[in-house]
């Protein structure tokens, strides 16, 4: 039974994928702005306009009927094949092959921050409901949700690196990974990305937890004497953990990795969010399309994840 | 009325929701009459350039040809630049006044975009159900997969960064989630009686999808567009902030980005852009919290 | 049956206990000066409508008031110590242990999440301090001694495998694992059905000689099957109290005449039936005995005196001034 969940979230998954790669060819293909007018503007006058178009057409393949196009399309993408980046003389695959690791820990260690700190907040809140306490962390959520992130980046470079000197204004590529100046250099860019993910988590950690506070099943493992803080981990948030983790995975495609992208820029991190953007102006295409591709699809994969892992916490849809 | 007196009551008692419509009606009153009232925001003048705003002072050195030396000056605000300038002596409060504008189209034009597409496929995939709601649910899934930002980075880049590109843009891809609630408010009404007694009595699909289910969805719709607003607001100014804005326009996250460049020296370049920022975010989300209680038909 | 029983000792004693609820609206005095003993290894039924104030009796027993509402006055004698006035720390070493609680839902009262053997096995390491291999044989003790098969598979799972019947004695079960001198029961076969109820009822029948029941309920059937001794309680107080046999063969009270008298005369069964009128408004409550406004027999002192309590027999009193000399 559990099997065959996995199989059909799996079928599922591969659908909309398909869709994802679709919708993509439907942005590219119908509209104005065509690869080849692009790169053909960047070329600037000089060469044979006429000419040049010709053989780029024949070269991307634009000259053949729009569903022999979709094919060849699809099959590249499949075989790994995302075409070449013209800005960095690499093929996109390369590029990032190279990149995504800063991508990664930058989102890694923000969502690790947002998640923790989302929770104990929010439990306190929830436990504590209606105090002073309740108020502050209520009105700081807030605070935190309309922060446009990229502005609060800069806000703490300006704070943290330029009037203090805590913190570099940018950040360094040459530092090893698992460095501790490697984790101190991404000290600013977590707590950008974080804060704006801890407001949001805490506030549906509070509203689950004080929905769960209400359960039968609370007044009973209080009945059976047990000391209040077992009571609120082991019974209240274990129930009220499970709808935040449908949330946090909706919330991944929503706003985090829009948040990456900008927080890598504003930083320097070398991350994919940034490479795309050097693309944009650089014009290259492939990069910006392949990005935001990938970005569709961690954020598949990560949905399946955490649909499957969710079958792990809650024992009644097991047996579905 | 939509929002009925015992509504607007509720909504009066919220503090902060009243004083975020306060700011979000002086902001529209602002982008309106401001640009009269200000300067030109492209004016370029060197000699103001770099002036910071009105109350403080600042050190700064220039290099002075004629004595071959760096001259340290202070230079003070004052209130012909109420708010500084940037490195080109542009007047930073019009260049805001101008953004206010901006922001305040793209929010309302981009959200009705999305609102409307997000009603419809809600309410007809809802209301009609079968395989079209599942086509359509499995289509926004599709859309709702895409990182927000990076596929309205995808569109305006791949068809040009122009106003109505952006707001466009912004739109048809903002619209997934106020399908999802539409449509979850529509299964449950659908079900109820009125319904099946205007079908009784022969009422067309259309007749009940205009004249009772989306009347009835219109608190929500109306919380779901407030709220709404902010994210598109941001939406644009992010996208402006990375250069994809309209050029010929002054966007905040424009100037936000100037301001970065120049974090050193003329930090409320800054600081001021992303200050209106927060704070009309700040307003449109508390107006759409309180909207949300009061017209929330569980708390009465 | 009842030689085995033993009769001379108290081991819980309530006296003029108030609960009162301070809502936005009013005081509600759910539990308005209640006095009665438990005595070892008997059951005591309190009988009464929805929103009598039983529950809120059980619950001020075990200190599980939440806001907006309070013990306001009174004492709970439990071997000798008032714990009325019992530190929290205190109480959570008594409940689960000394005192337990069974509850009416047992769908709502399990935790979903959590195997059926951990929520057994919790309140034997808090208490009892057993070690692991101890606390699962106990457990699987437990659940034998309620009747249901299979007890080691069981142990590891869910709630939501269990049916309702089952889950009752799951519930039971866990409240019996500590071997309680006091066992409340809130109305724990109502959300049964009849077979299912039989079945649950036997249990308790069972505990007779080793644990002192506290039995809510609104079903004079399971009153006459089980109780020892009964409490009539309406609108926060009691109007009659006595010996189970006696008071339903020959009830005094206007109201328990009213319970009892709408049942098929003979053997006693069946559900409550309805009384004309309904439960005053707890907050405006009217001046006199609290029942006057339903009684078929009210007389003018009713309506501007609170009966005291009149013995009928040294098993049986009532409060009500058809019998009381005020």
């Amino acid at each position: 039974m559990k099997k065959g969940y996995i199989a059909e979230r799996l079928l599922y998954t591969l659908i909309i994928a398909w869709g994802v790669m679709t919708a993509t060819f439907v942005i590219l293909r119908i509209g104005p702005g065509s690869p080849a007018d692009r790169y053909i503007a960047n070329l600037g006058a000089g060469h044979n306009v006429t000419q040049v178009t010709a053989a780029i057409e024949t070269r991307y393949g634009l000259d053949k009927p729009l569903y022999e196009q979709y094919f060849e399309y699809m099959g590249s993408l499949l075989r790994g094949d995302w075409g070449w980046s013209f800005s960095t003389s690499m093929p996109v695959i390369e590029l990032i092959k190279t990149h995504w690791v800063y991508s990664f820990q930058l989102i890694l260690l923000s969502s690790i921050f947002a998640i923790v700190l989302g929770i104990l907040i929010g439990i306190y809140s929830a436990v504590r409901k209606g105090t002073k306490a309740d108020y502050i962390a209520t009105f700081f959520s807030f605070i935190g949700i309309s922060t446009p992130n990229f502005w609060l980046g800069i806000m703490l470079i300006l704070i943290f690196s330029v009037r203090l000197g805590w913190f570099q204004t940018y950040y360094d590529t040459g530092l090893s990974t698992f460095s501790l100046a490697n984790l101190k250099a991404l000290v600013l860019p977590v707590v950008t990305l974080g804060t704006g993910m801890v407001a949001g988590y805490s506030r549906y950690v509070r509203s689950s937890m004080l929905e769960n506070l209400r359960r039968d099943f609370v007044r009973t493992a209080r009945a059976k004497g047990l000391p209040e803080h077992v009571v609120i981990v082991k019974h209240v948030f274990r129930n009220a953990l499970l709808p935040v983790v449908t949330i946090f995975m909706w919330d991944m495609s929503a706003i985090v990795f829009g948040g990456a992208y900008l927080t890598e820029v504003i930083f320097g991190i070398p991350g994919l969010g940034r490479i795309s953007f050097n693309a944009i102006f650089a014009d290259d295409y492939a990069v910006v399309v392949a990005v935001t591709l990938i970005g569709a699809f961690v954020t598949l994969l990560f949905n399946l994840v955490t649909d499957i892992a969710y079958t792990q916490l809650d024992p009644r849809i097991k047996y579905d | 009325m939509i929002i009925e007196k015992h509504h607007r009551e509720k909504i009066k008692k919220n503090k902060p929701a009243v004083l975020g419509l306060l700011f979000i009606i002086l902001l529209f009153v602002t982008a309106i009459l401001g640009p009269f009232l200000t300067r030109d925001p492209n004016e370029i003048n060197f000699n103001d350039k770099n002036l910071p705003p009105v109350g403080f002072s600042i050190e700064q050195s220039m290099y002075n040809i004629k004595t071959q030396e760096l001259e340290v000056t202070e230079r003070k605000g004052s209130w012909e630049h109420p708010l500084g300038t940037d490195d080109r002596g542009r007047d930073m409060l019009a260049m805001l006044v101008s953004g206010a504008r901006v922001s305040l189209e793209v929010g309302f034009l981009a959200t009705g975009i999305a609102i409307l597409i997000g009603t419809f496929i809600g309410v007809v995939s809802a209301y009609f159900g079968g395989w079209l709601d599942n086509a359509l649910m499995r289509f926004t899934d599709v859309i709702m997969t895409f990182p927000f930002f990076l596929l309205l980075v995808l569109i305006v880049y791949m068809y040009g960064p122009n106003m109505v590109f952006v707001i466009l843009a912004i739109g048809l891809t903002g619209w997934t989630g106020a399908a999802r609630l539409v449509r979850s408010e529509v299964l449950s009404l659908r079900t109820l009686d009125f319904v099946t007694a205007s079908k009784a009595l022969g009422a067309s699909d259309p007749h009940i999808i205009l004249r009772h289910l989306v009347p009835n969805t219109m608190s929500s719709i109306i919380v779901i567009a407030t709220l709404s607003i902010p994210g598109v607001i941001l939406a644009e100014a992010a996208l402006s902030f990375i250069g994809l804005g309209d050029p010929a326009l002054v966007s905040w996250g424009k100037v936000l980005n100037a301001g970065q460049d120049s974090l050193v020296t003329t930090w409320w370049v800054a600081v001021e852009p992303g200050m209106i920022l927060f704070l009309t975010v700040l307003a449109f989300n508390f107006l759409g919290d309180g909207l949300r209680d009061a017209l929330d038909p569980k708390s009465e | 049956m009842r030689l085995t029983r033993k009769v001379n000792d108290i081991v819980l004693c309530v006296r003029n206990l108030r609960t009162y609820f301070f809502t936005e609206k009013g005081e509600v005095a759910a539990v308005d000066d209640i006095s009665f003993d438990l005595k070892r290894g008997e059951i005591l039924c309190i009988i009464g409508e929805s929103g009598s104030g039983k529950t809120a009796t059980a619950l001020s027993i075990l200190g599980l008031i939440d806001k907006p509402g309070a013990i306001v006055s009174g004492s709970i004698l439990f071997n000798g110590t008032d714990i009325a006035k019992l530190s929290e720390g205190k109480m959570r070493n008594l409940r689960g242990n000394k005192i337990s609680m069974v509850f009416q839902d047992a769908s709502s009262s399990l935790n979903p999440v959590l195997r059926i053997g951990e929520q057994i096995t919790e309140s034997l390491v808090q208490h009892l301090k057993l070690d692991k291999k101890q606390t699962r044989e106990r457990a699987v003790e437990l659940l034998a001694s309620v009747g249901i098969s299979q007890p080691e598979e069981r142990l590891d799972e869910y709630p939501h495998q269990f049916s309702g019947g089952m889950k009752q004695r799951v519930m039971i079960a866990m409240a019996l694992s500590c071997n309680p001198e006091v066992l409340i029961a809130d109305e724990p076969t109502t959300a049964l059905d009849v077979t299912v109820q039989a079945q649950v009822l036997d249990i308790f029948k069972e505990l007779k000689n080793s644990t002192s029941v506290l039995y809510i309920t609104h079903d004079l059937g399971v009153v006459s099957e089980i109780a020892d001794r009964i409490i009539i309680m309406y609108a926060g107080k009691f109007l009659e109290m006595g010996d189970a046999r006696e008071v339903l063969m020959d009830p005094k009270h206007p109201y328990t005449k009213g319970l009892v008298g709408c049942l098929p005369s003979g053997k006693i069964k069946g559900r409550l039936v309805s009384i004309q009128g309904s439960i005053p408004n707890l907050i405006d409550l009217p001046e006199g005995c609290v029942f006057c406004p339903r009684c078929p027999d009210a007389m003018e002192i009713c309506r501007k005196e609170t009966p005291s309590e009149t013995g009928i027999s040294d098993k049986h009193s009532v409060r009500c001034h058809l019998y009381g000399s005020t």
